[in-house]
């Protein structure tokens, strides 16, 4: 193929062939017109150059040809060809000091003339001249071209070339980046021209779409890395990689007085960074996050943390969620990395979540919160055995997610820890894996709620989360419970007195911070307050060490200084009569040491809430009780004993006249002038009472049947009747209640001999619970599901709005909900709420 | 004068100290560096060449071969008309690893690049690695073969001459009958300095551009 070239060399043309050259249009027809007379272009760019070359560029001249390039703007094509090819011959003879005012001359045209239509020619031979001196082994005149191609990045041209390329242009300035002279200050010059002219490519190219593609993978992974490669010796980043420099290759650059390539590649990253679209970060994330590894960045991972910082500051705002995605994503990837890389994976993770939380809302949050316990789930299913370094790594993704949900308003918080809730197996999954889990998400669970500050008790526990919250309160794992305790304890706990009542005692707590309930916590604790002390007796009796037993303590005192009040002492009372009982229950058999502490906790909640109600006659009765019980039973009186370094030989337990006296209680009461009533028609709590979230209050009325000493396990049903205290109208459950007199000798009489009429009529409720259990549920699906919410707060505004709607909806609709009522737990409580 | 007809693309890779760079020197610069340190990144070489009257200008870049360098090398792959791919003779281990080199430059490289291997430091008297067994390993994965020595000047020419004309002539067979666009396109040559097409300065060589190129060269030439 023949390639028509004619215009590429120097054409002579006499100077009277201008006119008719002009008036041919195309540049390759004036082949031929050679002629020994040089044209006047040609004459105005010789006379640039000095005879001498140490002289410089001769500006008189200069200015001639600048007058010229402007009145012929047709000639400013011609005048670059014939600068680049003179500027050639003088690179290929050394004489570098004209090749320089060769370029001089060219930035000089090349601002003078920005304007012309005709630029874009003149940019070809300016472009074709940079990359030449770029080319050559000379590293001054590699700077300088760099220079000028800066300065012709600044230029805005009127009409973009769509084919100009800049391959070789990132290419080079790449290679540069990583200069490797013998010469420090030689090399970081050279380091800083490759950045600097990364620089220029990018604004160059990344306003307009139709030139370069910037963004492309080709030239994102080799400019990303050269800046990353750079950014690496920052001064304060140094002992990082101290090895590096030891092993010569990397000087530190310590000198903050000018720019150093360092800080010069962090302000391009800025840049670049800055200035990604949506589409556009990953293509910047994917070679960072490869360079990181590459060079072995995350362990220690002080320069992660701090690019990734750069990242999220710079970065639009609205995509910083994409760049907490992509590192989720890496860790992902990394699954099989040590603990250690992904410990520090998680880490960097932790420092950046937060500033993405504020921009991430409604779906986006509970991605990455789904994420997070995504990750926590795998580290717990792929590693048998947990080592110490493992569960660094869980720690480190649990203060992910801490930092994140701090990061969140108060009620989506509330999501969050719903969110989470609905994730945790349930008790039934038994195995050590889900036992594990279990805690991992409930810790994770424990962070979130920490960080919850509780003004409303309605609002921190909805009955939604509650309820799975109080069954895994009697988790059979010690630890599982302890950390539920731990979550009841952060979000019952207004007033900073978790610590103050960490430990059991009879006398009053100093620095115990207090503040009357208000309407709604008394609304709260009679609406669910039976439900949590139920599941505190349980747990009580789970475990007699003491490390549980103090958190179920810490948790019931709170509760008590939460919400113990006139109006609600008397149900307080009955729990704690209730703590009682289960240590005098011979056949639950529990040891000595446990009943003894059980004793000591109940005396030590009675000392408690005298004193936070101020009842004085209380507080008398259970003076009387403790100075009794230091005569005789001191075991019977707090500190709590440790069943392995306590001999029992000495204890004797049947000390009728020490334990709490109900009557004695109501007496109490009605001697202080208060309502007694409650305590007196209602039952001590009992063990395995599963969760009534109704009032207890209006179902006590209902008592008929004095002879079954149930409390009724079927209340379960009523776990959607957050506000129904119609319960009796649910089909076929009765509610049943001791009768006052009934005393506590009956009732251990009654446990113990079940009739086989009470087994059956009990199977019955029970079969007929799960399934009303199972229907409520799908209710709560159908509803969860509707897309009509659009804010958290709506929906769970809605939320309680609708479970009074819904219950009358579950009674008349069995039927068809009968049909679909197979569907898991897992699948109904999963995150379909928060995707509305 | 600066005049010719191809530019030519080639990315030397290997493990790090099989002699890349001085393979790069002895060929552009004519000399052995002695205490030549490792390469940092990507290094760019240029040399002109005449290769059967053409003047064929060749761009080199010379790649890092320790690991911690590969993110920004891989990139480098693509836009190669031509990859070395270079082992030490006397060092086993760089011959051991030339298949998760393959490996690199099929995910990296254009699928029609040019492969060469070679097996430099034939001056050694320890070689660990005999010319055959090379040369069936470059037989089997398609690629050419020759041994050289940086520091004897061995082969190094002609290596880069050869690969100078192969490419030449692959180009030929393209340009001149444009037919199947999608193979002139993979090999991806231009004609960088054809002022006829207003491509000249960047070398742009990526598809599109060679395409633009081609078109552009023939409807000049029959005009
Ligand atoms: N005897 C002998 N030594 C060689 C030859 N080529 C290179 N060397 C030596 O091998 C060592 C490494 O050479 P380099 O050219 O730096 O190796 P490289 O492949 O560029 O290494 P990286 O840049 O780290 O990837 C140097 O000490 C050279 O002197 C050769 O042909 N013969
Ligand atoms: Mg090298």
């Amino acid at each position: 193929m023949a390639l028509i070239r004619c215009c590429f060399e120097p054409v002579e043309l006499p100077e009277f062939f201008d006119t008719f050259v002009q008036k041919c249009t195309d540049p390759t027809c004036c082949c031929g017109c050679c002629s020994a007379l040089r044209p006047r272009y040609k004459r105005l760019v010789d006379n640039i150059f000095p005879v001498n070359p140490e002289d410089g560029l001769v500006k008189s001249n200069m200015e001639k040809l600048t007058f010229y390039s402007l009145s012929s703007p047709d000639k400013l094509d011609r005048i670059g060809e014939y600068l680049y090819q003179k500027a050639s011959k003088d690179i290929n003879r050394k004489r570098y000091k004209f090749v320089e005012i060769a370029m001089e001359a060219m930035d000089l045209l090349l601002q003078a003339c920005h304007a012309q239509t005709t630029l874009n020619l003149f940019v070809e031979s300016f472009l074709r001249m940079v990359q030449k001196l770029l080319e050559d082994t000379n590293p001054n005149l590699q700077i300088m071209a760099t220079n000028s191609f800066v300065k012709f990045a600044n230029i805005n041209e009127d009409t973009p070339s769509y084919h100009r390329r800049y391959d070789f242009f990132i290419s080079k300035f790449s290679a540069m980046c990583h200069g490797n002279h013998d010469n420090v200050e030689l090399r970081d010059s050279i380091r800083l021209a490759g950045i600097k002219g990364l620089q220029g490519v990018i604004r160059k190219t990344v306003s307009d779409d139709l030139v370069e593609n910037i963004w492309d993978k080709v030239h994102m992974e080799k400019i990303v890395p050269s800046l990353l490669f750079n950014m690496q010796f920052c001064v304060n980043v140094l002992f990082v990689k101290k090895n590096l420099i030891a092993s010569g290759d990397l000087t530190p650059v310590e000198d903050a007085t000018h720019v150093t390539p360092p800080v010069l590649a962090e302000e391009v990253l800025r840049e670049l960074v800055g200035r990604a679209s949506f589409g556009h970060i990953r293509s910047v994330l994917k070679p960072l996050l490869t360079h990181l590894d590459r060079h072995e960045l995350w362990v220690p991972n002080t320069f992660a943390i701090h690019t990734f910082r750069i990242v999220m500051i710079s970065i639009q705002p609205q995509y910083s969620y994409t760049v907490v995605e992509t590192l989720m994503q890496h860790l992902d990837n990394n699954f099989k990395s040590s603990p250690k890389t992904r410990t520090s994976l998680a880490v960097v993770l932790s420092k950046i979540i937060a500033i993405a939380a504020g921009e991430s809302v409604g779906p986006s949050a509970l991605d990455i919160i789904n994420n997070l316990l995504t990750h926590l789930r795998t580290s717990v299913s792929t590693t048998t055995e947990i080592t110490n370094e493992e569960s660094q790594y869980q720690e480190a993704l649990i203060n992910a997610l801490g930092e994140f949900a701090n990061h969140h308003p108060d009620y989506q918080k509330i999501e969050i820890m719903l969110f989470i809730m609905n994730t945790v197996p349930d008790l039934s999954k038994k195995s050590k894996g889900d036992q594990m889990l279990q805690n991992i998400l409930l810790k994770s669970l424990l962070k979130v709620g920490t960080q919850y500050s509780t003004v409303s008790f309605e609002k921190a526990f909805p009955a939604s989360f509650l309820q799975p919250l109080l069954k895994m309160a009697r988790a059979p794992h010690d630890p599982t419970r302890v950390i539920v305790m731990q979550i009841f304890q952060a979000l019952l706990d207004r007033h900073q007195n978790e610590k103050v009542l960490s430990y059991v005692t009879i006398k009053p707590y100093p620095a115990l911070s207090q503040e009357p309930p208000s309407r709604s916590d008394i609304i709260f604790t009679h609406k669910y307050g039976a439900n949590i002390m139920q599941a505190l007796i349980d747990s009580m009796a789970l475990s007699d060490r003491i490390e549980s037993l103090a958190s179920s303590y810490n948790t019931a005192a709170l509760l008590i200084v939460e919400m113990a009040c006139g109006e609600t002492v008397q149900e307080f009372l009955l729990f704690i009569l209730g703590i009682q009982q289960v240590a005098l229950t011979a056949d639950l058999e529990l040891e000595v040491v446990h009943k003894c502490n059980l004793h000591c906790i109940a005396i030590a909640l009675m000392s408690l809430i005298s004193r936070v109600t101020g009842v004085n006659n209380l507080l008398e009765y259970a003076q009387k009780i403790i100075d009794a019980r230091k005569e005789e039973a001191p075991y019977f009186l707090p500190p709590l004993l440790d069943p392995k370094k306590t001999g029992t030989t000495k204890m004797n337990l049947g000390l009728p006249h020490l334990t709490i006296d109900k009557i004695a209680l109501a007496e109490s009461l009605q001697n202080a002038g208060m309502d007694s009533n409650r305590l007196q028609t209602g039952t001590p709590y009992a063990l395995n009472q599963t969760d009534n979230p109704a009032h207890r209050h209006s179902w006590v009325d209902t008592v008929s049947n004095p002879q079954l000493p149930q409390r009724n396990s079927s209340a379960d049903l009523t776990a959607y009747n957050a506000d129904g205290d119609s319960v009796t109208s649910s089909p076929g459950v009765s509610k049943k209640i001791l009768a006052p007199e009934y005393n506590f000798e009956a009732m251990k009489r009654a446990l113990a001999e079940p009739s086989e009429a009470m087994k059956r009529e009990q199977r019955d409720k029970q079969l007929q619970i799960v399934r009303t259990f199972r229907e409520g549920n799908f209710e709560d699906l159908v509803r969860r599901t509707e897309p009509k919410h659009d804010l958290i707060q709506n929906r769970l505004n809605d939320l309680f709005n609708s479970l009074a709607v819904e219950r009358q909806i579950t009674q008349s609709d069995i039927k068809t909900q009968q049909l679909q009522a197979e569907k898991p737990i897992y699948e109904t409580n999963f995150p379909e709420l928060f995707y509305y | 004068m600066e005049d010719y007809k191809f530019l030519f693309k080639i990315v030397l890779v290997g493990n790090a100290g099989v002699g890349k760079t001085c393979l790069v020197r002895r060929f552009t610069q004519g000399l052995f560096p002695p205490g030549q340190g490792a390469t940092i990144g990507v290094d760019f070489m240029i040399k002109t060449v005449e290769v059967e009257g053409e003047k064929i200008k060749l761009q080199i870049w010379d790649t890092a071969g320790q690991e911690r360098f590969r993110s920004i090398t891989q990139s480098y792959y693509r836009s190669a008309h031509a990859l070395i791919l270079v082992y030490d003779i006397s060092c086993q281990p760089t011959f051991d690893c030339l298949p998760d080199w393959l490996r690199e430059i099929q995910e990296y490289a254009n699928s029609k690049v040019l492969k060469i291997l070679v097996g430099n430091k034939t001056d050694r008297d320890d070689r660990e690695i005999p010319t055959q067994i090379g040369e069936e390993f470059a037989k089997q994965h398609d690629m050419y073969f020759l041994e050289t020595s940086a520091k004897e000047a061995e082969n190094v020419e002609r290596l880069f001459y050869e690969i100078a004309a192969e490419l030449i002539d692959q180009a030929r067979s393209k340009d001149g009958t444009n037919v199947n666009k999608t193979t002139a396109d993979a090999i991806g040559l231009g004609n960088f300095g054809t002022k006829a097409t207003q491509n000249s300065c960047c070398s742009g060589f990526s598809s599109n551009t060679s395409q633009t190129n081609c078109e552009n060269g023939n409807s000049r030439s029959n005009t």
